[in-house]
This record gives C-alpha cells, sequence and structure tokens, in this order.
C-alpha cells in the first residue's frame, strides 16, 4: 500500500549502500529469508535455528533438535515448513505452526546442503560429506532415500576394452557431488562436482541427462536465481560463473536432452588480488551478484548486464560467511564468521520535509508563482463549504483490493505465530552479560530485561567465543 | 444521439420505430436497452423502501436525472415499446413479467411492434440487438442499492461501573471486548451476550483496546499509562506489562501479522511495539499535541496518526519515516482515523463534528460525513458492508459508522453521503461503534457513556419487502414518489416496535451480571 507515496527515486535504487543494522541471537552460521522476505533463519554453530521477524527484528521462534553447526536452511514455498541439515548427520523438517519436528532424517555422513522440493515440501535433496548425493522422499515417517549419480554422463561408446573401462570407472569414482539444487519447478536436480562437473539429473528417474565441465575446481555452491534460468556457480578456482540454462520444462517438447546447452554468461573475480569467495548470492531480481570474500571483511556486488563491479559493502571489521539478498528488497545481510553476528545493509531514504508541511512543496529550482484568477476572492464561507461539500460527486470504492503484484506471490506467505512468551521456549544455554566481563546463565524468571542484550548486543568481535565459555 | 434522448423525445418514438432508420434504431438500442433494464430493476426493486431518485442516478451514471422522478409506468410503457422489438428475444425475467402485465394495452403493443420489427430487420440492427439482448442474468446488472439499513437492538450488555469508552468485535466475530472508565476489561460472547472474562488489572480507565489479529490476545491502552495484553484462551494476563509511554494511552492498533502494535498516547508521540518483546521498537515524532487515533492499514506497510493538532499523518512502517500529512484548512482536532478496508482512504473524525473521508495519496477530501453531534468527545467509528450479501455490487456497497453526543449511531453511505440509518438506543453519548460478521449476519456493536453496549443486528427486510410487494402488485405506478413516505414510516415503525425484543434477549447478559 505504501508504494505510491514513496519517492520514486529510492524505489528505483536497486541495491543497498548502508550498514544498518545487527541482528545477533548465539553465533550464526547459515542464513536463509522465506520466500517473501518476512522472516530470515539463522542456522547456529550450536545447532539451534532461530527465526528472525524481519519486521520488528525480533526472534520469532527457536528450533532445538541439532546438536551440531547448521549447514543449510531450506523453506518450503508456503513458509510453514522449514528444512535444516547440520553436521550431526541429521536433516530436520519443522512445522514453524507450533515448532515441532516433523520429520528427522538421519544420515551415513554430515550433511553439506539439503534443499526442498520448489512445491512438495515432502521431499528433498541432501548432498553428504564423501558420500553419494541423495533424493529423500519424506513422505512417510520412513524416509525413502534414492541415491543420485555423481559420476558426469559419458556418451554411449562402443568401447568394449576392459582395461578402458576400468579406467573410466576410476575415474567415475573420483567424482563426488558436493552441492545439489532443484531447478525451479522440480522436475531436475542440479548437481555440481569436485571436479567442477555440473550434471543435470532427471528428478523421477534419478538418471544423469546431460553434464558439463564447467572448471577445474571443486563446485562449492550452486543458486537458481528466481527466474529459475540463471544459475550462479562458486568454485574453488576462484572464479564465479553465471550460467544461463536451457528452459527444462520445454524438455521433450522441443528441446531434447542432446540439445542442452549450458552457457557461461560471466565470470567474477578479482584478478588482481586473486580473492576467493567464500559466498555468493543472486538479488532478488536476479540482476546483481554478491559475494563475500575470504579473509577480507568487504562484500562484492557486481551487476550483470555489463558485468562491473558496482559496489563493495563495508561495515563490520570481520570475515563474512553466508551472504543473502532479501526476496523484495534492496537489503543484504551476511553473518561475520568470527562473532557470528548477522549484519544488513539496505538503503536509509532521508525523511522528505514536505511529507510534514502539506502547504509546502519541494522544488528542484525556482518557480514563478502565477495568481489564479479566483485566488484572492471572498466568497461567504458557508457558500464555499456548500460548494465543497457539492464537488465531493465521485464514487469512491473503499473496499476492493487492487491485486497489483509485479513478484509471483501467488501464495500468502505462512504467518510465524506470535508468542509472547518466546524467553520461555528458549534454551538454558544462554549466557548474558550482566556487567563489564561477567557472564551469567540466564535464568527464567530473571531473563528479562537481559534479553535485549542477547538479540542486539553490541558485542565487539571476539566476544562470541567467551559467551559461551 | 443520447443527449438528445430527453423524456418527452423518447415518448414520441413510440411511434417512429417503423419510420425512423434502422441505423439509428441501431445506435440507440444500446442505450435504450439499459434504460429499459434499469426501469424493469425499480419496478422489481421497488419493495426497498424509501428510495430516492438521487441514488439511481449515482448508480447507473445516466445523464438524464429526471427520468426516474417522472411518472415510471409511462416511461416503462413507452421505453417498452419503443424497445420491443427486441423482447421476444430476450428472456424475460420473472419480475418483470408481471410489471408488463399490469397494463394490458402496452402487451397488445407489444405483440404488435414485434410483428414490425420482423419486416424491418436488417444485419447490422440484428448484429447490435443480438447483443444487447443476450440472456443476462439477474446478478449481472448491480441492482438498485438499498436505501436504507435495517440494524435492530439485539442486547444491551450492562457490567461497567462507568462509560464504555472502547468496544470492538474480535477477528471472528464471536466475542467482544469493552473497556472503559471503571478500568476493566469485559467479554462478552457475540451470540449470547452472556459475560465470558471480566479482566482487572489497570490502574486507572481505559480509553483504547484491540485485538490480535490471531484472536487470542486483547490488548488495552489505559489511563495508567501502559499497554496490557490479556488471554482469551486462558483468561489471564501477561506478565510484562508494555511500559514506555509517559502519559495517557489514547488509542492502539495491531499490525495484520500481530508482531507489531501501533500506540498513540497523549504524550504526543507514536510508538511501535515489537509485541513479542514487550519493548518499544520505533518511537515515531509524531505530533505537537496529544495523538488520538492510529490505524494500520491492511497490508501493514502505513501507519495512520492524528492529533489533536489537526494533523493526520501517513507513516510508513518499515522506514518510520512521514508520507503524508493531511490537514483539513480549519485545523479541527482530529480524534480518531480509521483505513478504509482496502488501504485507499482515510476516515478522520474531527471535532467540529464531521468525518472527513482522505484520499491521502492525493490529498484531498473525498466526502464529508455529517449530521452527528461531535464537539467534546474522541468518538470512533469503523467502516461496514450492506447490501444482498450474494449480488455483486460495483462498487462494493460500504458505510461508515459513527457514535454521536445525542446518543445515536450514524450509518453514512460512502459515495452518497446520504444516512442510511440512525440507531437511537443509547441515552448518552456513544463512544465507540464497531462492525462484524458472524454467521453471515451483520452486527454493529456500541458501547457509550451510558454504561451499556448494544449489540445490533441486521434483520433483512423480507416481511416488509413481501408487505411491500403485495402493495406493488396493485399499482406501483407511483413508485419512485409513493414509496418513500410509507417506506419511511414503516421503517420507524419497526424501530418503535423493536423493544420488546431486545428486552427479553438481554435478560441472559443481566442474569450474568448478577452472579
Amino acid at each position: 500500500m505504501n508504494l505510491s507515496l514513496i519517492d520514486p527515486f529510492i524505489l528505483a535504487q536497486d541495491y543497498p549502500d548502508t550498514f544498518t543494522e545487527k541482528l545477533r541471537s548465539g553465533h550464526a552460521a547459515c542464513l536463509k529469508f522465506n520466500h517473501t522476505g518476512d522472516y530470515l533463519a539463522s542456522g547456529r554453530v550450536d545447532g539451534t535455528v532461530v527465526i528472525f521477524d524481519i519486521e520488528t527484528n525480533g526472534v520469532a521462534r527457536k528450533l532445538q533438535g541439532h546438536t551440531r553447526q547448521i549447514q543449510s536452511i531450506s523453506w518450503s514455498r508456503c513458509g510453514r515448513y522449514l528444512l535444516t541439515s547440520s553436521q550431526d548427520w541429521k536433516c530436520i523438517l519443522w512445522d514453524l505452526d507450533d515448532g515441532s519436528r516433523l520429520r528427522t532424517v538421519r544420515f551415513e555422513a554430515p550433511v553439506y546442503i539439503a534443499e526442498l522440493h520448489p512445491f512438495n515440501h515432502l521431499l528433498f535433496v541432501a548432498s553428504l560429506f564423501e558420500d553419494q548425493p541423495v533424493l529423500v522422499d519424506v513422505t512417510n515417517k520412513k524416509p525413502i532415500k534414492r541415491i543420485l549419480p555423481s559420476a558426469p554422463l559419458r556418451p554411449p561408446t562402443e568401447e568394449t576394452d576392459p582395461a578402458l573401462l576400468a579406467k573410466q570407472a576410476a575415474q567415475d569414482a573420483k567424482h563426488s557431488t558436493c552441492v545439489t539444487i532443484f531447478t525451479a519447478f522440480g522436475n531436475h536436480i542440479i548437481g555440481g562436482t569436485s571436479k567442477g562437473w555440473i550434471n543435470i539429473i532427471e528428478t523421477e528417474t534419478c538418471n544423469t541427462i546431460h553434464s558439463m565441465r564447467l572448471c577445474n575446481g571443486v563446485v562449492i555452491l550452486l543458486r537458481l536465481a528466481s527466474n529459475g534460468r540463471d544459475l550462479l556457480v562458486n568454485s574453488s578456482d576462484r572464479v564465479i560463473r553465471t550460467v544461463i540454462m536451457p528452459d527444462l520444462s520445454q524438455l521433450g517438447i522441443n528441446l531434447d536432452t542432446a540439445s542442452i546447452k549450458l552457457h557461461v554468461e560471466h565470470k567474477f573475480q578479482d584478478v588482481v588480488n586473486r580473492l576467493s569467495w567464500n559466498h555468493v548470492t543472486f538479488s532478488s531480481t536476479g540482476e546483481f551478484v554478491t559475494a563475500t570474500t575470504y579473509m577480507n571483511p568487504d562484500i562484492y556486488v557486481w551487476e550483470r548486464s555489463h558485468g562491473s563491479l558496482v559496489k563493495i559493502l563495508e561495515g563490520p571489521r570481520e570475515e563474512l560467511g553466508v551472504v543473502e539478498w532479501h526476496p523484495g528488497r534492496p537489503m543484504v545481510i551476511a553473518c561475520g564468521l568470527e562473532s557470528g553476528c548477522i549484519y544488513t545493509w539496505s538503503i536509509i531514504s532521508p525523511q522528505k520535509w514536505s511529507a510534514l508541511a502539506p502547504d509546502f512543496g519541494e522544488v528542484e529550482e525556482n518557480v514563478e508563482y502565477v495568481e489564479r484568477e479566483d485566488e484572492f476572492d471572498v466568497h461567504p464561507a458557508e457558500q464555499v463549504h456548500q460548494r465543497r461539500l457539492d464537488l465531493e460527486d465521485e464514487e469512491p470504492d473503499a473496499v476492493t483490493v487492487d491485486r497489483v503484484k509485479e513478484i509471483d506471490v501467488d501464495h500468502d506467505a505462512f504467518p510465524v505465530p506470535v508468542l509472547l512468551d518466546i524467553e520461555d521456549s528458549e534454551s538454558g544455554e544462554d549466557i548474558v552479560a550482566v556487567g563489564p566481563g561477567t557472564m551469567r546463565r540466564r535464568t527464567p524468571a530473571g531473563g528479562t530485561q537481559a534479553e535485549p542484550e542477547d538479540i542486539r548486543a553490541n558485542g565487539s568481535r571476539g566476544s562470541g567465543r567467551n559467551r559461551r565459555r | 444521439m443520447d443527449h438528445a434522448r430527453s423524456p418527452p423525445r423518447r415518448r414520441e418514438t413510440r411511434e417512429s420505430p417503423v419510420g425512423s432508420s434502422t441505423d439509428e434504431l441501431a445506435a440507440a438500442s444500446d442505450h435504450e436497452e439499459r434504460e429499459r433494464r434499469r426501469t424493469s430493476w425499480s419496478a422489481s426493486k421497488n419493495f426497498t423502501p424509501r428510495r430516492k431518485s438521487r441514488e439511481d442516478r449515482h448508480l447507473s451514471e445516466s445523464d438524464s436525472p429526471d427520468e426516474l422522478a417522472g411518472d415510471a409506468d409511462e416511461y416503462w410503457r413507452s421505453s417498452r415499446n419503443s424497445r420491443s422489438s427486441h423482447n421476444h428475444r430476450r428472456s424475460p425475467s420473472p419480475i418483470d413479467r408481471p410489471a408488463g402485465q399490469s397494463s394490458p394495452d402496452s402487451l397488445s403493443e407489444d405483440r404488435l411492434s414485434t410483428g414490425d420489427d420482423e419486416n424491418n430487420d436488417t444485419p447490422i440492427r440484428d448484429d447490435m440487438s443480438e447483443r444487447s439482448s443476450t440472456p443476462i442474468p439477474l446478478v449481472a446488472e448491480p441492482p438498485a442499492k438499498p436505501e436504507r439499513l435495517n440494524y435492530h437492538e439485539k442486547f444491551i450488555l450492562q457490567g461497567h461501573l462507568r462509560g464504555v469508552s472502547a468496544v470492538q468485535f474480535s477477528p471472528d466475530c464471536s466475542m467482544i471486548a469493552s473497556g472503559g472508565a471503571d478500568a476493566a476489561i469485559k467479554v462478552w460472547d457475540t451470540l449470547t451476550g452472556r459475560l465470558i472474562y471480566t479482566f482487572e488489572g489497570h490502574l486507572a480507565g481505559i480509553s483504547t483496546l484491540a485485538w490480535s489479529p490471531d484472536g487470542q490476545w486483547i490488548a488495552s491502552g489505559s489511563d495508567d499509562k501502559t499497554i496490557r495484553f490479556w488471554n482469551v484462551n486462558t483468561g489471564r494476563a501477561h506478565t510484562k506489562p508494555f511500559v514506555g509511554h509517559h502519559n495517557y494511552v489514547y488509542q492502539i492498533a495491531f499490525a495484520p501479522k500481530g508482531n507489531i502494535l501501533v500506540s498513540g498516547s497523549y504524550d504526543e508521540a507514536v510508538f511501535l511495539w515489537d509485541v513479542r518483546r514487550a519493548r518499544v521498537m520505533r518511537s515515531l515524532p509524531a505530533h505537537s499535541d496529544p495523538v488520538a487515533g492510529i490505524d494500520v492499514v491492511h497490508d501493514g506497510t502505513l501507519i495512520v496518526s492524528c492529533a489533536l493538532d489537526g494533523l493526520v499523518r501517513v507513516w510508513d512502517t518499515h522506514s518510520g519515516q512521514c508520507l503524508r500529512t493531511l490537514v483539513y484548512e480549519d485545523n479541527p482536532p482530529a480524534t480518531c482515523v480509521k483505513f478504509s478496508p482496502n488501504g485507499k482512504y482515510v476516515l478522520a473524525w474531527t471535532l467540529d463534528g464531521c468525518i472527513r473521508m482522505w484520499n491521502y495519496v492525493e490529498s484531498r477530501v473525498v466526502k464529508t460525513f455529517q449530521g452527528h453531534v461531535n464537539k467534546k468527545y474522541s468518538i470512533s467509528g469503523c467502516f461496514g458492508m450492506y447490501g444482498a450479501p450474494d449480488v455483486r455490487y460495483s462498487p462494493p456497497l460500504c458505510f461508515a459508522v459513527s457514535g454521536s453526543e445525542d446518543g445515536a449511531i450514524l450509518c453514512w453511505d460512502i459515495v452518497s453521503k446520504n444516512i442510511l440509518q440512525r440507531l437511537e438506543g443509547h441515552t448518552d453519548v456513544v463512544l465507540c461503534v464497531h462492525s462484524g460478521v458472524i454467521n453471515g449476519k451483520r452486527l454493529l456493536v456500541s458501547s457509550g457513556l451510558d454504561k451499556t453496549i448494544r449489540v445490533w443486528e441486521e434483520l433483512p427486510e423480507n416481511e416488509e419487502a413481501l408487505r411491500d410487494i403485495s402493495d406493488d402488485t396493485s399499482g406501483h405506478g407511483s413508485l419512485p414518489n409513493g414509496v418513500t413516505p410509507s417506506g419511511d414510516a414503516d421503517g420507524d415503525n419497526m424501530m418503535t416496535d423493536a423493544p420488546p425484543d431486545p428486552s427479553a434477549t438481554s435478560t441472559p447478559a443481566e442474569d450474568v451480571m448478577m452472579t
């Protein structure tokens, strides 16, 4: 509703420029916005998952179940379910309505990244540490795991030489998948391997339908833009690539598997400093690419039309890990590796003074004042009043809501219930600072006043470690 | 062409179908079809009492306003004759059939001209008539707006020891919360009028309350400078009061997700509270006089506040910036503001006895509602819907309702500014009115200085309608002018008939009060 009143110049600015906010609840290790951008899920080093309300910057829910650091978070499309993967070899599917665990899936290895199917919250892919990636169906209490191939698709050959076949098999065995994500419709899975290959796997059959060698390094992270066609690849060769994918939903209609072609659009790298990138993300529209840098507190923002660097976001003096872009606003968040704080960058618009004084307007340059013909005519007050009342002859519609949504919000976001007793659900392990250098364990009754410090502490570097004793 | 078609000329067209060129007929047919349909509607819907011709003009945007004021029957007949060519094609609605039969000569002429019609049938005209004569379901054409509302007193809820300043339906309308100068909050059952809870804990009178959107909590703002939360499921108070205002809390409102509470206070500030933490999230440097009214738009992006300095300010929730300031030139103190259901307009109560509906984007007063008395008190009201529930009106029928210092409650149509109903019952100033719907029944609840809360229910006008229809069949010729006084008298009688009914039903509430 507020769009019609906001300065269009502010709305036109599409990337953030100012360090604005600092959120804190424990030591955050991974972050993810829900699809509407109302909530931010933060996975902590201690295994707790915290849901922040972006409107209030407060904690909306805490989820406890993991015992080790959270590796990845994935929201369901409706915003009600949350999948978390952790180094404790588990994935948990949470129901945010009551904070309960809907499903818990155990693996034989720590989980790198788990991602929910875009339309089915009971299906997810998980890439495991030194193990085969799996597609997990949790429709029933007992999960059904299907192993996904890691080896690249080889063109069918007539080769029968056993030695060569054995060599190929040995090479294939060296591939391990580091990251798996779903395509926009969930019909396919994109996997990135330790040898720099990108595999496209059909979800239904779990067969690789296309493979492509993208780089020499390990594929660290794959991300899809909101349009579902642009792929962002971060790899260990210190290059971020944007890849344009074919429309895979056309497969079998006017696209066959042989003609799939992945086209590298841009390569972003720092040639001078040879920086490597911790974490990368697209902006909400896909126009910008953002990355945090290794051993460096800066966030780089490139725009994609020319592939040029437009902004380096500065703020905290620590190396940043996960970076995320708000799905609706020009707002970037990142978490500090050392302190575990969550930092936000956004736009600060100046107050327009003319909005406070209705009789004034802001003009760019001098305007010659022209008096209207009847401007100072004197009319009897009641006559003026009556004329004004008579002019009110339009037909206002005070009920019908305009449905102008530029983004595809085909679903109403699930509102996380407002818990007034949020402290009661907190773990007893939270340590609060009661004075300079003194910490104590929070007690349920006495923790009321100390609560703000927990969430928005102005804790300096390194204090995070000390706090956890 | 359309302009030339004033009523007297149309009477001439009775002879013209044969003589006039087919082209002219074709061009006129659309317009006339509309006219004819409208008259058929006014004929069919004439049981709605107190019809004013002005309403219809608004609804149909006709350029000749005096046609309806004229003798409708004659007009009906004449237009029917000139248009009868299409009647045989059109599926007749069951209602306009008897209307047509009421004058036998029109029927015969009907048949006659149908024969004429076949003669000068041309493809073009046929095309046009085909389009206009496609079977039109009754709903397609917006029926005439009801001229009045039919709210009747259902319960009188008594229990407060002093004036009741705030009353509100729960989000599902199953309960009513009320708070008053006796510092107590009472929760009532909407359907039975029974008292469910009494919450006590405030140290001074309560000026405002709000239901959380999930219906679990009631927030109340008091003159003891605090806002307190009360859980309706458990009947317990929230442990943490919202402390921060330096003076009386005047009005509060929830954001649609329930995570933010906005409060306006006598200390001239607007606070945004993080409900979960019971802490001030943001303070808006709002006004230079006590902030009297607060509301949040349906999607939560805007906040409107008003103050006794006469300014109405619209704020961006996210950035906390003032986006617009609305001021009426005489600066009358503004005491209450409400967003319209779609958030496009703001209703502002001012102490000059006016309620103004602002288009805040253009900073312009769209409508001014008058007729109530408001010189001293912060009276609040709201929007409500009316009209038959299964009919789509365009625009949807909406009314503004407010209390008055003479003890009445007034409902205005937001398009015509006419008073749709004046509810009498309270014996002192009516401070707060709220509208709601439960089980398909539209309700109003009001509270006032007479320590009572009254629940008003909209009754279908069936019995009256039936009576009117029987009148109409005898002779609806005097429709537009004739019905008005009789319908008026009818409605007033109904109002005076009402008391035995509420007094009977309100006994349970009094029972509860005794226990």
